[in-house]
């Protein structure tokens, strides 16, 4: 099977369980922001297990399903559970949800994170509008140029779209949380970042690191879907290179969980208001 | 003998076959858009990628495959209209065999070309880029065995450009009149164009143009010590200001490449007039 028969048989599958449902934004769940799914009325639950060619994930605090139901009285298409590059899954794997997402017409694409803060600045906790980004990961559009979703050199002038960055800091003043506007820059992982690679990232422009985000925002930004992305951070910058710092996957998910309620509040005031 | 070596020797004497016996010295690589050059070599042998088995065939939008065998400022030269990139979806071994298979014909020295972005605030859309040196970020095509006979496991990387063909194209643009930039060249896999963060990041660690090509093509001739001659033609600028109106695509890289590439043409030809092989 190719790719691209691969995508519309995935996309025929979940369409079969949906029934009538045409979900608008797809929204992708980062670690440990999965409660944002609780949030979701009506929920249908889709595990990528009974999607074919759908790898399952396997990383800490990640689920591995479709939510498709009402957010923000719209109908929106949940990912609990990402597939990432770590997890030693090819780039078109890593995407494929997306692409999926993207032939049940989604009109939007609403991204989110736990990230590491290389902003001196930032605080565990703290939410992040993504502004832009650097990628690091190998390029998902890499290989022939799939025509039928976009061009073979997609433009990244705006990958996260200017109106909705607007409009959630419009909510967020409202709701009276407080919230960055930054650059994230995305590695492969797993290993979470030296000293030095913090100091490298801040130096090159970024304010926060991660492991996943941007193969998504281009695979999306191929096909001119407008994105909107939010990183929580949940670990920050030791550049003193303390000798008693420690850094383990058990306390990220912990801290992605506090955040996650405001997080889900401005995700769900946004899209009432798209 | 490997057995990639052997395809690669294999197709050689294909090509050594379909010349008759012309001997070319200068291997040029033509960039998007760059192909124009091509027409200005005379008593022209146009070998397509698709008639040398185990050949590559190129894909990109404003790429021909072919190898054109001829003359040019007076000398046998054999260009590559349209390369092997890497974000085709590739192999390294295959977006460099092109090069390896002109080594292998005999070339002394390698010109490569190419349409790239520019980093630096100070260039705009048609200008000439002397490549000084380059940054990598695409992988390096020597991973695996080394190939003792073509050059060592750790090549030198010192003068990637060479200074004495840096200096020749110097002395001709005053001579024509073109202005010339000399400008670190960074290559990243491409296929989107770049975020205005990574505008920044590359102009911040010294990038003065980027682009998807060139470097895996330069890294194995000066394995082997070939010579090298690059240049980039800028065919966008910047955008770091996040200008809601700015529009950039394919179309435009390749409109903008045209206009230049006269120029390059030009400068090339003249140089090698002027190159002792």
């Amino acid at each position: 099977m190719t790719y691209l028969e691969t995508i519309h048989t995935a996309a025929d599958q979940v369409r079969a369980r949906i029934g009538q449902r045409q979900p608008k934004v797809g929204i992708v769940l980062g670690s440990g922001l999965g409660k944002l799914a609780d949030l979701i009325q009506d929920p249908i639950v889709i595990p990528y297990k009974d999607i074919s060619g759908f790898p399952v994930s396997t990383a800490i605090g990640h689920k591995g399903n479709f939510i498709v139901g009402t957010l923000g009285g719209k109908c929106v298409i949940a990912m609990q559970g990402r597939i990432h590059c770590y997890e030693g899954y090819d780039m078109s794997l890593v995407t494929l949800p997306i692409r999926v997402m993207q032939v049940i017409g989604i009109q939007y694409l609403f991204v989110s994170n736990a990230a590491g803060g290389t902003n001196l600045s930032y605080h565990v906790g703290d939410l992040m509008i993504i502004r832009d980004h650097i990628n690091l990961i190998p390029n998902p559009l890499i290989g022939p140029n799939l025509e039928e979703f976009g061009p073979r050199f997609p433009d990244m002038t705006r990958p996260y779209d200017p109106s909705l960055i607007r409009l959630a800091e419009q909510l967020a003043a409202e709701e009276g949380i407080p919230v960055q506007k930054g650059v994230y820059v995305a590695t492969t992982g797993p290993c979470y970042e030296t000293p030095a690679e913090y100091r490298y990232f801040r130096a090159i422009g970024a304010d926060a690191v991660g492991m996943s985000t941007t193969p998504e925002v281009i695979v999306a930004r191929h096909s001119s879907l407008p994105v909107f992305g939010m990183s929580v951070i949940t670990d920050v910058a030791h550049a003193t290179d303390d000798e008693d710092y420690v850094t383990d996957g058990e306390a990220i998910v912990k801290a992605a969980d506090a955040a996650a309620d405001r997080m889900c509040l401005l995700f769900k005031r946004l899209i009432e208001k798209l | 003998m490997n057995t990639q070596l052997e395809t690669i020797h294999n197709i050689a004497a294909c090509l050594r076959e379909k010349t008759a016996g012309r001997q070319p010295l200068v291997g040029i690589v033509l960039g998007s858009g760059l192909g124009r050059l091509a027409d200005a070599i005379q008593d022209p042998l146009v070998i397509p990628y698709h008639s040398l088995p185990g050949f590559p065939v190129s894909t990109a939008t404003g790429h021909k495959g072919n190898y054109i065998v001829g003359k040019l400022g007076g000398k046998c030269v054999i260009a590559m209209q349209g390369r092997i990139h890497y974000y085709e979806g590739y192999g390294m071994d295959k977006v460099v065999l092109p090069i390896r298979v002109m080594m292998a014909l005999g070339i002394r020295t390698l010109m490569v070309s190419n349409a790239a972005g520019g980093t630096n605030l100070g260039y705009h859309v048609g200008d000439l880029m002397i490549i000084k040196d380059h940054i990598n970020f695409l992988p390096n095509p020597l991973i695996g065995p080394n190939w003792d006979e073509v050059g060592p496991r750790f090549p030198d990387m010192t003068r990637p450009y060479d200074p004495g063909l840096i200096k020749l194209a110097l002395g001709i643009a005053a001579e024509m009149g073109v202005s010339l930039h000399q400008g670190v060249y960074v290559g990243g896999t491409g296929p989107s164009y770049e975020t205005p963060a990574e505008y920044k990041f590359y102009r911040l660690i010294g990038g003065d143009a980027i682009g998807m090509s060139t470097i895996p093509e330069v890294i194995v001739a000066r394995h082997a010590g070939i010579p090298v001659f690059g240049m980039s033609v800028i065919t966008n600028e910047a955008h770091d200001d996040y200008a809601e109106d700015y529009v950039n695509d394919g179309e435009d890289v390749v409109a903008a490449a045209d206009v230049a590439a006269g120029r390059m043409t030009r400068l090339f030809e003249t140089m090698i007039e002027r190159m002792t092989l």
